[in-house]
């Protein structure tokens, strides 16, 4: 399963991209930005987005728009990293299309169990 | 006995009396004046009886005479004669008779009369006979016998007629003997009835002095009485008129008295001095309340000018004052200072009135110091309260029932922009946002304005759009209360401007969503890094580099735990806890709980026992997930080695109830209540020894109370402790979120929920 991660912050992009990888065994791409991001997408065709909320420029409810007014990119399930200060925009981001919310700081151990969990459903 | 007789019965008797007196005086007088007559009347008939008498036996002897003249002579002039005689007697005899009336002996004496008479005629009459038939012898004969017969006959008329006379005689010789006793009778009558007379014209004229001229006097003399005020002459008795007018008079006395006596009562015990000042200024008479107001008895002012109770400052004021009072000749009023008699100084009020007929001034002087202190108390409480309305920093309007200004205070003037000469008498609306959109020359737009703004206001704090008159508007706090005053219900609006208020809460909210994201960012490395060394992903470390990295990772966690905890109870306290409340099975809130904090309780030796029911609550789930792990947690943490922590779910008459016992330490109970508030622990070692951020049972309790439930504990110390909390059913519970924003209220089923799990067990440390 290949994952597109989309996060300003390196850091948390190496951690989450560890996690999922080295501990979660997942195929994973990263993305510095939302136009980044975007392209990727586009290009490698991910089978899950991970995308962070609070990006300059382009943030992540406008990437999110983005990704799903691409024809080549708005059949990809999207899900939200974002602080745990922000789930009152839970009900918002689903709204809009996201497929769930991880909270951050999350836990390297399950992230990558978590992700599978809310692509079963 | 009294009588008791009116005065118009005494006016009666008063002429009755003589009135009787006189009449029976006068029936007597005239019952002997005829007694007199009828005296009189008897002697002239006796005399007439007597007359008759001596005529009749006259006649008898003429007849005899006249028979023997014509037994002689035959000659007719005899014959005529005694015709004429014997036609004659009867009617003497009838004259007789009359004049002797009832007379019975005189009846008897007449009827004897008669048969003689009638004897003696027949004799006659026969001897005539004789005579006139020439039987001379016969006659001769006759006439002798008949000569000795009428001789017996005459004797016997004489004999009776003497009887007859006799009688008569005797009245008529009594006749003058009972006249004179009857004059002197009249005469004794008459001088009884004189002097009777002048006595009861003396016993009515003393009846009358007593009766009526000395009980009038008695009133005359109770009328100069009660002009002098001496005491009055003791009732009068009786009933008549006079006694009543006296009666009348004492009650009037006594009425009078009575006024008099409360009239000085009054004066004499009234609070106020009551006093008369001459024309010259000097106390005339001054009521006993002069000792409390100046400290003088009245004697000690009597005679004294008053000016010299008056403090030099204000004499010409005064005199203004006395000479005002003059001119008026009514009712006037001054004020003035007067010095007590121990040199303290009264504030008085002279309530005056000028009398030309007495040439006096009567004035009543109240002590009005108490007064003045108390207006000038009055003035300064104004004052000081002036100048704290006017110095706040609060805005205060005072506003009609309907909405118009009265006053404003400066901190409005400058909060509004508006001067008070501007604003006031304009309707509050023109201080608010909506009379950009509503007129306040309409009256349905101003009792629109106020009906919503009484609602928001009345009595609690309701925020609005104000609107400077600069058109900048700002957000504003308005409370409305409501006072009475003289005019009616006045609202006092309390005005606070807000703007910087909430542009702090703006930053802070700014601020939280900073922190959180900025704290979170690095803490989200570092952890992961850690854990990812930790667990061994990068390869195992040397046993002591674990155990470094094991310890940064926990002291990682806890930061961010209690970051987590800081940003829920700042939302708890701003009521903005983002709550997501759903219709959930209690069964899994508990599996979900003891999946959190089953590695946790095993870790501490603690066995988990659950005891389920099927109650459905409408609530936040993995909010009282994160109640029941907290609660958990701190369970094991205080419980010993081996012993069992229960977590039971049951339901209760309107609630569903759920209890975390433990078998630890227990509370002590001066700690049960300090234990639901920040940052406190039973111990202060705690935190270190525990670990925990001293405010998960705060948050609890935020998160129970957010859901219409309770939270608490019993617990007996070194036996264990009984968290609880219980939240409305399922029933209630909607219809208590029924006014819950759509948003905190839409059931969803989250994946994210499910796939968020509360923290690890040792990440929720005793709160």
């Amino acid at each position: 399963m290949k994952v597109l991660i989309i996060d300003d912050e390196e850091d948390t992009r190496s951690i989450a991209s560890m996690s999922l990888s080295i501990l979660g065994g997942l195929e994973v791409l990263e993305a510095d930005s939302g136009a980044d991001g975007i392209s990727k997408a586009a290009a490698e065709q991910p089978d899950v987005i991970l995308l962070d909320m609070m990006m300059p420029v382009m943030d992540g409810s406008e990437t999110l728009e983005a990704l799903q007014a691409n024809a080549g990119t708005k059949n990809i399930p999207v899900i939200f990293l974002t602080a745990k200060a922000m789930t009152s925009e839970i009900e918002r981001l689903k709204r809009m299309g996201a497929i769930g919310v991880l909270t951050k700081p999350f836990d390297p151990t399950i992230l990558a169990n978590q992700v599978r969990a809310i692509l079963e459903g | 006995m009294r009588l008791n007789l009116k005065l118009s019965h005494k006016g009666l008797i008063l002429v009755a009396v003589p009135l009787i007196f006189e009449v029976i005086f006068l029936a007597t007088l005239t019952y002997l004046l005829r007694q007199a007559e009828i005296e009189v009347q008897r002697q002239v008939r006796s005399k007439a009886i007597i007359s008759q008498a001596n005529t009749l036996s006259k006649l008898f002897y003429d007849a005899g005479v006249a028979m023997g003249g014509y037994s002689i002579t035959k000659s007719p002039l005899f014959s005529d004669r005694y015709d004429k005689i014997v036609r004659q007697i009867p009617q003497d005899l009838d004259e007789l008779k009359n004049l002797v009336g009832d007379n019975s002996r005189q009846q008897q004496i007449l009827q004897n009369l008669q048969v003689i008479t009638v004897t003696g005629l027949k004799i006659l009459g026969e001897a005539k006979s004789a005579i006139d038939d020439n039987r001379v012898d016969v006659a001769q004969f006759r006439a002798r016998h008949m000569y000795k017969e009428i001789r017996s006959l005459a004797d016997r008329l004489q004999d009776e007629l003497r009887g007859l006379t006799e009688d008569e005689r005797k009245i008529e010789s009594e006749g003058p003997e009972a006249q004179n006793r009857n004059r002197a009778m009249v005469k004794i009558y008459l001088v009884i009835g004189v002097l009777l007379n002048f006595l009861i014209a003396v016993a009515l004229a003393l009846y009358f002095s007593r009766g009526i001229s000395r009980r009038l006097n008695v009133l005359t003399d109770n009328s100069i009485r009660l002009a002098r005020a001496e005491p009055l002459n003791p009732a009068l008795s009786g009933t008549d008129e006079i006694a009543h007018l006296d009666g009348v008079f004492h009650s009037m006395a006594e009425a009078l008295n009575e006024a008099s006596r409360k009239e000085r009562a009054v004066i004499e015990n009234s609070a106020d001095v009551i006093c008369s000042i001459d024309v010259d200024g000097k106390f005339v008479a001054v009521s006993p309340a002069c000792n409390t107001t100046w400290g003088y008895r009245p004697d000690e002012l009597m005679g004294r000018r008053f000016i010299e109770l008056v403090i030099p400052e204000d004499h010409q004021e005064t005199i203004r004052a006395v000479r005002a009072v003059r001119a008026e000749k009514g009712n006037t009023e001054f004020e003035n200072r007067t010095r007590r008699k121990d040199g303290s100084i009264v504030t008085v009020l002279w309530s005056t009135y000028w009398s030309e007929a007495e040439r006096s001034m009567f004035c009543v002087a109240h002590d009005i110091s108490m007064r003045k202190a108390v207006e000038e108390a009055t003035k300064a409480s104004e004052k000081r309260i002036r100048t704290i309305i006017e110095n706040m920093l609060v805005g205060l309007i005072i506003i009609t029932k309907e909405g118009f200004i009265e006053s404003i205070n400066p901190a409005s003037e400058r909060m509004f922009g508006f001067d008070a000469e501007e604003i006031v008498g304009r309707h509050l609306l023109c201080l608010f946002n909506d009379s950009k959109l509503f007129s306040e020359r309409s009256q349905s737009d101003t009792h629109n304005f106020m009906e919503n703004l009484f609602s928001r206001a009345l009595n609690r704090i309701g925020e609005l759009d104000a609107l400077k008159k600069s058109g900048e508007d700002f957000p504003i706090e308005i409370s409305l209360s409501e006072f009475e005053t003289a005019d009616g219900y006045r609202y006092l609006a309390n005005i606070l401007d807000v703007s910087e208020r909430r542009e702090v809460e703006r930053l802070k909210k700014e601020f939280v969503s900073t922190v959180s994201h900025e704290l979170r960012t690095p803490l989200t490395s570092i952890r992961g890094s850690l854990t990812l060394l930790s667990v061994g992903a990068l390869g195992m470390l040397p046993e002591q580099a674990k155990k470094v990295v094991t310890i940064a990772e926990r002291n990682t966690i806890r930061l961010i735990t209690l970051i987590n905890d800081i940003l829920d109870i700042e939302k708890l306290e701003s009521g903005k806890l983002d709550m997501v409340f759903d219709t959930i099975q209690m069964n899994n809130v508990l599996d979900r709980s003891a999946e959190a904090v089953r590695a946790f309780a095993e870790q501490n030796g603690i066995k988990l026992e659950m005891v389920h029911t099927n109650a459905s609550v409408y609530a936040d789930g993995d909010r009282l997930v994160q109640v029941i792990v907290n609660l958990v947690s701190n369970a094991v943490k205080f419980s010993p080695k081996g012993e069992t922590v229960t977590v039971a779910v049951s339901e209760i008459p309107g609630f569903v109830e759920v209890k975390v016992v433990d078998r630890g330490r227990g509370i002590p109970p001066k700690y049960k209540n300090l234990l639901f508030q920040r940052f406190q622990q039973v111990e202060a070692s705690d935190a270190r020894k525990k670990g925990g951020t001293g405010l998960g049972l705060a948050i609890c309790k935020g998160i129970i109370e957010a859901h219409g439930g309770t939270i608490g504990v019993e617990s007996e110390e070194g036996k264990g402790s009984c968290f609880w909390f219980k939240i409305p059913p399922l029933a209630t519970a909607k219809t208590q979120q029924a006014g819950q924003p759509p948003a905190a209220a839409q059931p969803v089923p989250l994946p994210v929920a499910a796939a968020n799990p509360p923290l690890k067990p040792e990440e929720k440390m005793f709160g």
